[in-house]
């Protein structure tokens, strides 16, 4: 959004061409965070053991927590700043930047503080248990230190792209990535140092990773940059980031609070040892949403835009086709948890109990699998032709509103499986809820 | 200097804005612009007239709430949604710089103000009333409205239009600090808050 451009090819090139073109960059960022997850995973499945992995599992809502506090001041100020920039107003821009570092120092600080406080009381409410509390809390002492360089890391490389430089964001998220892979195996495997090396190594990376974006914010020739002055925060720019970063925040948290649902139950009804498979068959689900929020993203302007151009048989042609691909990703997610489950489980372990545990509820989670693609698909379009409400309701429902009755009933009945099963049940009444709001929308745009 | 001047005008709700705006409009020779310049906002971009309009009335029709929910994730830096109001906002910003250098003109509301701050032939007027000329001016316009109606009407929209302005353009809609000149139009008259402005225009805009 900072250059104000409504490229006309999106009205006239051809659907298939453009969806690739949109789709490849916003894909490769997609997969870059997600393998974050799964080396950080593998690397304390394997050298560490089992027990480490299931501690890092109950420490992940708190992890996305903070994530979420974060995004919600890098989308609010991304958002202002993009619209300045459009506006060609510059010094509010830099305003923007500015006290939008503050603000992720101040809260990066407050909530790893609060949270290093009562540190034991939060990893025993998501899980953990006398076996794991003691690798979680090693892991988190470590992050929750560094968690304002997280914060300002994860708000900048927001920041980056709104100004019109989603690559340097990439190279940052890529970087992070590679350098936490790199560290991984020298603290874990080389120095042994056990799981506190991954929270070593991710906070290292990171520090690198905003030291980097810092270096690229202070050219002073860059339209946007770090400048003194700007940091003292202002009441009317506070106000404006936190009420348009709410809603993602918001979403970020309830996801939180499903995965809490999930760990609890998980221990009620299993052991540590579900807590740390499903994390692994987590890793492995996320990462294909992942690439189907990929393509959701390439798909956005496309529909957007040709939906305002009133072309819409296009509109539909980009929607069909997106389904199509999300389908083609999702399918090839159940294929390989379906037919290889075990392949996938050895990247993060070799252990037989863990395996079996993990292999049992990948295949009862990834059954429906096939039929998720076109309901994020579907989710995603509602926003891109301007119907934030039902694009709302279709990503709580799957993964909150519907999903929490299930795993409250299901595992009376069912034990363990019922947690595994809520899953696919849910995500099934999403799709049929998400067809039946697309349906009557499609009907409308055909008539006109 | 530019080669076209401009004229904005802000009112609170049922204060007469439109009318003065008209007469000083006639009064000068130019064309006023307020919805109308969705018109010239659709030949810009290729998107179509009926979606301008459409998301208009919808910002009108649902405001702050409208405000809020398009605000989720309207740019995710890969891929711009072309239809989140940051993205119409500019749409319409464009729409106004291109009107004002081909002519001299007025805006009505608009936040075009803000969006023309870098002109030099610029006069902000802001317009009030008493609020009891305002209801009435609203149930006379509105056949039938009764003033208990139109009060909520008149709050309702005031508090529309600045939370509008105020995001969009980071200044507070209405303070004085932000225009040229802010004229009550109960205690002077439609007829001689066009007149003052312009005389004023005259003057400042070296028309």
């Amino acid at each position: 959004m900072a250059e104000l451009k409504t490229p006309q090819e999106l009205g006239t090139d051809r659907i298939g061409k453009l969806l690739i073109r949109y789709a490849v960059p916003a894909m490769i960022a997609m997969l870059a965070s997600s393998l974050y997850n799964i080396v950080d995973r593998a690397f304390i499945g394997h050298g560490v053991g089992s027990m480490a992995l299931s501690g890092l599992a109950v420490t992940f809502p708190l992890m996305n927590l903070s994530a979420a506090l974060g995004s919600m001041v890098g989308v609010g100020s991304g958002t202002m700043i993009s619209l300045k920039l459009g506006q060609k107003d510059h010094e509010s821009a830099q305003m923007l930047l500015g006290n939008s570092v503050t603000l992720n120092i101040l809260i990066g600080v407050i909530f790893g503080a609060l949270s290093l406080v009562f540190i034991n009381p939060i990893l025993t409410l998501f899980g953990a248990t006398d076996v794991t509390i003691g690798y979680a809390r090693e892991y988190m002492v470590i992050i929750l230190a560094g968690n304002a360089f997280t914060h300002l890391y994860l708000g900048i490389n927001c920041i980056l792209r709104a100004a019109g430089h989603p690559n340097k964001a990439m190279i940052a998220t890529i970087g992070t990535v590679l350098l936490n892979t790199f560290l991984d195996y020298l603290f874990i495997m080389v120095f042994h140092w056990g799981i506190k090396g991954a929270a070593i190594a991710t906070v290292i990376s990171q520090v690198l990773a905003f030291t980097w974006q810092c270096f690229q914010l202070s050219d002073k020739s860059e339209l946007i940059h770090l400048q003194r002055g700007t940091y003292r925060l202002r009441g009317d720019l506070v106000k404006n980031i936190l009420t348009i970063g709410l809603s993602p925040c918001l979403m970020n948290a309830a996801a939180c609070f499903v995965v809490l649902l999930i760990n609890r139950g998980l221990l009620k009804y299993g052991s540590d040892v579900a807590i740390g498979a499903y994390s692994i068959i987590n890793s492995i689900g996320f990462m294909i949403v992942m690439m189907v929020m990929g393509f959701n993203q390439a798909m956005q302007p496309i529909a957007g835009y040709n939906y305002g151009a009133r072309q819409y048989s296009r509109v539909l042609r980009v929607l069909y086709l997106t389904m199509f691909f999300g389908t083609c990703v999702t399918t090839l997610g159940f294929v390989i948890a379906e037919f290889m489950p075990d392949f996938c489980i050895r990247i993060f372990t070799n252990d037989p109990e863990l395996t079996a545990i993990a292999r049992n509820g990948m295949k009862i989670n990834f059954i429906v699998f096939p039929l998720i693609g076109s309901q994020m698909v579907i989710g995603n379009f509602f926003q891109s032709i301007g119907m934030p409400g039902k694009s709302i309701i279709m990503s709580l429902s799957r993964q909150v509103l519907l999903l929490i009755p299930f795993l409250i009933i299901l595992p009376h009945y069912y034990g363990i499986n019922g947690i595994w099963y809520s899953l696919p049940a849910s995500d099934i009444l999403s799709v049929i809820l998400g067809f039946s709001l697309l349906i009557p929308q499609t009907r409308k745009l055909k008539k006109m | 200097m530019d080669k076209h001047y401009c004229i904005c005008i802000g009112r609170k709700f049922g204060s007469g804005g439109r009318n003065i705006a008209s007469m000083v409009a006639k009064e000068l020779g130019i064309k006023v612009y307020d919805r109308n310049l969705l018109k010239t906002a659709s030949e810009n971009t290729g998107f179509s007239e009926q979606f301008f309009e459409e998301a208009d009335e919808e910002k009108t029709r649902k405001g702050l709430r409208s405000l809020f929910m398009n605000r989720f994730n309207s740019s995710n830096g890969f891929a711009n949604n072309y239809l989140s109001n940051e993205s119409i906002f500019n749409m319409q910003s464009e729409a106004i710089r291109k009107i004002h250098e081909q002519e001299d003109c007025i805006f009505i509301g608009r936040s075009a103000d803000y969006v023309l701050r870098k002109s030099d032939r610029l006069l902000n007027v802001f317009i009030a009333a008493d609020m009891s000329a305002r209801v009435s001016r609203i149930c006379r316009h509105a056949d039938g409205m009764d003033p208990k109606k139109a009060l909520s009407l008149i709050e309702e929209t005031d508090r529309k239009r600045s939370s509008y302005y105020n995001y969009f353009t980071g200044r507070t809609w209405g303070d004085p600090a932000f225009y040229d000149i802010c004229l009550n139009s109960t205690t002077l008259g439609y007829e001689k808050c066009a007149e003052i402005i312009v005389s004023l225009a005259k003057e400042r805009l070296k028309i």
